[in-house]
């Protein structure tokens, strides 16, 4: 199995503890994420509520369940929706007055093209076509533009 | 774009013999023996492949005589990158938004 991820690098200018609140608190998570029902323990299932696409297979609910919990340094959650079996986790340092925060959304299985074509789309287009047929689409997006 | 159709394409794309065929014949119209040629393999596999790239619409087949030639019809492609570019947004979008969540906060408190 051919597995990919996609990963952030970021820098906030909060402490840690704060940017921890923004990431398990569920009113704050509905503002930044979606609506959810997440509580901070290892263990809970919880789901979040997005657009269905039924071209993939996806009900528009994102399974999840709480792997890893370490107040202010790593969360981790499952994210299971239609074909996506992967994994999503945030860790935590402080830098300075603000935290660093490394984002990770792995285990995209990309021997299923469904799973390709959505990471291809949560990681940005391009990587899977060749130089002349991307011109070729670029071209066409450009004249029904 | 059906969502039967759009799965077709998806699953026309994700082999990467079928997306070098498409970048060939996006650079002009080929006939079969032409393609083979270019992979080094038999008539039939790129038939094959051919097949399953005219049922995604993605190439149109002319008979010129005896031969057939094979040209790109790139508008399901265009489709698809328009349905990608939302997502492609996603988690930089919700990132950002994490970050003005933070800083609108830090006002209120």
């Amino acid at each position: 199995m051919t597995s990919a991820s996609i990963t952030y690098d970021l820098y906030f200018a909060h402490a840690p503890e704060r940017v921890w609140r923004a990431l398990t608190d569920r009113d704050a998570i509905a503002r930044w994420l979606m609506p959810n029902d997440f509580e901070p323990r290892v263990g809970h299932h919880f789901t979040f509520q997005t657009t269905p696409m039924p071209a993939l297979n996806f009900d528009g609910v994102c399974r999840a369940e709480v792997t890893a919990c370490e107040p202010p340094r790593l969360l981790t959650y499952t994210w299971v929706g239609g074909a996506l079996r992967t994994l999503v986790s945030y860790r935590l340092e402080p830098e300075g007055a603000g935290t660093r925060l490394r984002f990770e959304h792995s285990g995209f299985d990309l021997s299923d093209p469904i799973q390709q074509a959505s990471y291809r789309g949560l990681q940005g287009w391009g990587a899977g076509l060749d130089v002349a047929l991307r011109r070729e689409v670029d071209a066409l997006a450009a004249a029904e533009a | 774009m059906h969502d039967d159709r759009q799965a077709e394409v998806f699953a026309a794309i994700a082999h990467p013999m079928r997306r070098r065929i498409l970048d060939l014949l996006a650079e002009r119209e080929r006939p079969v023996h032409d393609l083979a040629r270019h992979f080094g393999v038999s008539r039939p596999s790129v038939s094959q492949h051919l097949r399953i790239l005219l049922a995604a619409g993605l190439v149109e087949e002319q008979r010129q005589g005896r031969e057939r030639r094979y040209r790109l019809t790139p508008q399901p492609l265009a489709q698809i990158q328009a349905w990608l570019a939302h997502y492609e947004r996603f988690w930089p979008e919700r990132l950002q938004r994490l970050g003005g969540y933070l800083d609108a906060e830090e006002e209120h408190t």
